[in-house]
């Protein structure tokens, strides 16, 4: 018995997994969000930034991370858009530059870039190359880190960029990132050059594998909030739902991982059952 | 998500690749390899294209930096074109100014960069952590509570990195708890790792329920073909004759090289 539970062949919870998470994509639970303290110290701070005022979005992500990070990047985008904050979205990652154009265009209209507000108070930048050099100058001179935004259009011209000349200028750093550069290169290179979290306060989209290791930067205030992978960016959908009417979409998905993760216990259960059994009950495996 | 441009070759395409590079969890086969490869590929193209883009297209000619007589912008080209002298066996040396300048540039970034955030600044907030005064100990969890707790982890995590002497007595004890602390931080980065994996799955898995194209096409009809073809495959791979690699025996021998 020990013996069979150990040597349950892998495949078969594969398939079980498989089954089990696509049930509610299929049909929601529709389980309760309970809002986590790391989304409200994301959503009350960028709430609390009067009208008009600067945010950095930077997509430092890559395809692989998409079901995480994009949807982090969109609500707070959506959410900085209904406040009337002033966005300036960039990419250090040459894969996010593509994936944030496609963000905003959702969040202000397929028509992105050729809307009033390009400008004034929405800019992307696209790629800047660097990695934590160009992170560091995008700090120190914006328009040195790049002189053209995504378009072609020379950063002199945009009146939003005679604003956001320097990490002076920041009010706020959305950082939504699944490597390096990441948060820790934006803390080191441009938060720790200019001031410190008061003067530059970072809110942070992750993927949950990297968030355990964000938690003393979290816990030192040099990282105000965190949107923790997918249920952070259900969280915040689901404040965001509340306040402005805004989609719900990760709720099937926040279904699926619960149910997932449920069975990734009774998994960690049986095995140590069997292990155990193995070990101490004189079975075959002892 | 799918470029409407795209639509319906998208979609099929994103099927067939999701299910090939799936099928690796049942076993490795020729489509979860070829997949494989071509996310590599596609990926080392888009960066290398994504990059020139940007620092030649957008850092000189989209800007006219060189043209307007700013020729300071030049130095990065020329040292990075000092690069391709890896291929030369009498200039090799020459490509090493190039590395040395990028360690140099970023090691004195880290540094100061790692000093000051990682360091000094965890050190304070570690030190400055309220353990009385107004508030600290009201409510549930208490804030001094955590304060405790996060002292006795970073004291005790570090003395199981203290080698100097054999850990026995208080100090065993302290490695011990310390020990414990290292474990539950490994713990909460598996359980994180755990739900960011699922993650991925659940959005690969929404794309094939959820994607479609002008009310006709759905990406799970593929679902199916897709396995079948993966099947195929399997059983054609199963079907060849298997060669056996040389036993140890009766490899050829490279002594004789090496000696060379």
């Amino acid at each position: 018995m020990a013996l069979s539970i150990a040597r349950i062949d892998r495949r078969y919870l594969y398939i079980l997994l498989f089954i089990l998470v696509s049930i509610p994509l299929l049909n929601p639970l529709k389980l309760p969000v309970p809002i986590s303290e790391l989304t409200t110290n994301v959503y009350d701070p960028t709430a609390a930034l009067p009208a008009g005022s600067i945010v950095i979005s930077s997509f430092d992500f890559g395809p692989s991370t998409i079901p995480e990070n994009r949807p982090q990047a969109k609500a707070h985008l959506f959410h900085c858009k209904q406040l009337g904050l002033k966005v300036v979205a960039t990419a250090f990652w040459v894969s996010g530059a593509p994936i944030g154009n496609d963000v905003l265009q959702e969040v202000y209209g397929s028509d992105f870039p050729n809307i009033s507000e390009y400008g004034e108070s929405i800019v992307y930048l696209g790629y800047i190359p660097g990695g934590e050099v160009g992170m560091q100058t995008f700090g120190d001179d914006t328009w040195q880190a790049k002189g053209i935004d995504h378009y072609g259009t020379a950063v002199g011209d945009l009146p939003l960029m005679q604003e956001c000349q320097s990490a002076a200028d920041f009010d706020l750093w959305a950082e939504w990132t699944s490597g390096t550069p990441g948060e820790q290169q934006v803390i080191q290179f441009v938060q720790g050059r200019h001031g410190g979290p008061s003067a530059v306060p970072i809110v942070v989209g992750s993927t949950a594998v990297s968030v355990p290791g964000m938690m003393p930067f979290y816990m030192a205030g040099q990282i105000i909030g965190i949107l923790n992978g997918l249920a952070g960016a259900g969280e915040y959908e689901s404040l965001l739902n509340v306040a402005y009417g805004y989609p719900f979409e990760q709720g099937p998905g926040l279904d699926a991982q619960s149910v997932a993760h449920v069975l990734i216990i009774i998994f960690v259960i049986m095995g140590n059952i069997g292990y155990a059994m193995s070990k101490y009950g004189g079975g075959e495996g002892s | 998500m799918i470029p409407p441009e795209l639509g319906l070759f998208a979609a099929i395409f994103g099927v067939f690749v999701t299910i090939f590079i799936y099928s690796f969890l049942w076993k490795e086969n020729p489509l979860s390899r070829a997949v494989e490869h071509l996310f590599i590929g596609l990926a080392a193209v888009f960066t290398l294209g994504g990059m020139y883009d940007a620092a030649v297209t957008q850092a000189y000619w989209g800007t006219n930096r060189i043209v307007e007589g700013n020729f300071i912008w030049l130095i990065p080209i020329l040292i990075s074109l000092m690069y391709f002298f890896f291929f030369s066996k009498k200039y090799f040396f020459l490509y090493r100014y190039p590395v040395a300048i990028v360690v140099g540039i970023m090691a004195g970034m880290m540094i100061c960069g790692m000093i000051q955030s990682n360091f000094l600044v965890q050190i304070q907030s570690t030190v400055t952590l309220p353990l009385v005064g107004e508030g600290v100990w009201d409510g549930w969890p208490p804030q001094g509570l955590d304060s405790i707790i996060t002292i006795i982890g970073v004291i005790t995590a570090l003395s199981f990195f203290f080698f100097t002497w054999e850990h026995k007595g208080a100090l065993g004890i302290s490695t011990r708890i310390g020990r414990y602390f290292l474990m539950a931080t490994f713990g909460a980065a598996y359980g994180g790792t755990v739900m960011a994996r699922m993650s991925l799955f659940i959005g690969r898995l929404r794309f094939l329920y959820e994607t479609s194209y002008e009310d006709w096409f759905w990406a799970y009809y593929l679902i199916p073909i897709a396995v079948i073809c993966v099947i195929i495959v399997a059983l054609w791979e199963r079907s060849k004759p298997t060669t056996t690699p040389p036993t140890p025996e009766t490899r050829p021998t490279t002594k004789g090289k090496s000696e060379e």
